[in-house]
């Protein structure tokens, strides 16, 4: 949110080093952060930048000429500041999901009152991805030990989508049904709050530093507004 | 006829780094009754893995009659070695019964009059034929893991590897899938099972290969890998022998695996055999 509030590219890029970068290294996610921020972030990247280099409206220092399309100056830098708040975002999300537990969220998100049932759902949310991944898997092992040609043509290769989301999705159905039965059994909709037996540690400094990051957002979304930040690019 | 060699496989998984396989070296041939047992963890699935080309080794190599598994792909590989996973909801997905037999043998290459009869026989052969048209997810789960293995017996594969056949099993169920075992040894089919039920082990397998940390510990006939001298390799890989040897052993018999050896040592005069208790 403070990317999309700064403006330009160089505050979006010194937020996502401090914010984003600085913490990984120091979890030591770095590489993992890397790859799986790329991942998610290239295709829309990919297909923002095309567009806005070459069809940005009201361009007018042209950089490249092919044919009836034309890249402009205007539109590389309105394109690199969408890149940069596109990798603010999907650092930021791959951040919180190589170094956040399940179960602590669950637990923190309750210790401040949230009710189990909101924990949970953002609880099975972080657990969803590598869950399926880890079905699609066991799923792909199990139809290519049928025969299923992965390995083939890019036709063969759509061919075997049906046999591999079938089950994913299927699976994922019946799991969600056992799953909820499961926490029926054991009184998860029982009303009332809980006694938690532990909760994650909560350090003053980390206090303080939520409080900041917290602050922080207002403070730049009324410098922004203000006109006080102009002087970045 | 097919045999399976490997030699000197290891396996180690990215994820964790753990040596899943440390140097197996085996030797099963065409027609083998084959059961491969020890504890979770011990690199059973992972080994039986390889043999389709599912996991390729870190080292060593996997020869299916002659042929580097390095060499085929995996859907090549299907047409010899068919591999029948332990959870058959991660792979059902067609909306008849019929329509998920047929998946298997299609990719092969079955066709026409040959496919219907793979498919006619699978079915009958698991007790699934009246419920060709209904949908597998209306079946029970004993039921859909029969449909697993009747999707992989219509592939007429040379060897058959069943990944714990009888998990979840009712008696009716593990006697068919013992049945079907029988009926593809005759056939002259490579069984190879996966399993932590001894006593079925001991009644469907000729040969019982025991894993413990990614290395084959023991080999040998039931009567061998079941007797006395072999427990204490049992109990270090958490393989407790079946009923009959323990009992033949507190009655002082010959090495024994199944309920018949036993009745039959007892026939035979074991000590006390034929006496009323007094």
């Amino acid at each position: 949110m403070a990317a999309v509030a700064v403006g330009g590219f160089v505050g979006p890029l010194l937020l996502v080093a401090l914010g984003v970068v600085l913490p990984a290294v120091l979890a030591g996610v770095i590489g993992q952060l890397a790859r799986l921020t790329l991942l998610l972030s290239l295709p829309i990247a990919i297909s923002a930048v095309l567009v806005n280099v070459f069809f940005f409206p009201g361009g007018e220092t042209v950089l490249l000429r092919l044919g009836p399309i034309t890249a402009t100056a205007e539109g590389l830098v309105f394109a690199l500041e969408i890149l940069v708040r596109i990798l603010a975002i999907s650092g930021a999300i791959t951040l919180f999901y190589l170094t956040t537990r399940p179960a602590e969220l669950v637990v923190d998100l309750e210790r401040r009152g949230v009710s189990p049932r909101v924990a949970f759902v953002a609880s099975a949310s972080v657990q969803t991805v590598p869950a399926m991944v880890e079905r699609a898997g066991q799923i792909t092992a199990a139809q290519r030990a049928r025969g299923l040609d992965t390995e083939g043509s890019a036709w063969r290769r759509v061919r075997g989508i049906v046999p591999i989301v079938g089950p994913v999705i299927l699976g994922a159905i019946g799991e969600v049904e056992e799953r909820t039965m499961a926490l029926e059994a054991r009184g998860f909709t029982r009303p009332g709050r809980r006694t938690l037996l532990w909760w994650p540690p909560d350090s003053a400094w980390e206090r303080v530093l939520r409080w900041a990051v917290a602050l922080a957002v207002p403070v730049l979304i009324v410098a922004r507004v203000a006109g006080w930040l102009t002087w970045l690019p | 006829m097919t045999e399976l060699v490997a030699e000197e496989l290891v396996h180690v998984y990215r994820e964790g780094g753990v040596r899943a396989l440390d140097g197996v070296s085996l030797r099963i041939g065409a027609g083998e009754r084959v059961a491969l047992i020890g504890q979770n963890g011990s690199g059973k699935t992972t080994l039986v893995r390889h043999l389709n080309g599912l996991l390729r080794p870190t080292s060593g190599r996997v020869l299916v009659d002659g042929a580097d598994a390095a060499t085929l792909t995996v859907a090549q590989l299907a047409r010899t070695v068919g591999l029948v996973f332990q959870d058959p909801d991660r792979q059902i997905f067609a909306p008849s019964v019929r329509d998920e037999v047929e998946f298997g043998p299609r990719n092969v290459g079955l066709a026409g009059a040959e496919l219907r009869a793979a498919v006619a026989n699978a079915l009958a052969a698991t007790g699934l034929a009246e419920a060709a048209s209904v949908n597998p997810y209306d079946l029970g789960g004993s039921r859909r893991k029969l449909l697993a293995l009747a999707g992989v017996l219509a592939m007429r594969t040379p060897v058959l590897v069943l990944d714990e056949p009888t998990t979840g099993q009712d008696a009716r169920g593990v006697e068919r899938v013992r049945a079907l075992i029988d009926e593809a040894h005759r056939s002259g089919r490579t069984v190879l099972t996966v399993s932590h039920d001894m006593r079925f082990v001991a009644e469907t397998a000729d040969r019982v290969i025991v894993m413990r940390q990614g290395r084959v510990v023991l080999d040998g006939t039931p009567a061998e890998a079941f007797g006395p001298d072999a427990w204490e390799v049992l109990r270090s890989t958490h393989v407790e022998p079946p009923l009959p040897a323990r009992v033949g052993h507190r009655l002082g018999l010959a090495s024994i695996a199944t309920d018949a050896s036993l009745l039959d040592a007892l026939r035979e005069g074991a000590p006390g055999a034929g006496e009323r208790p007094q």
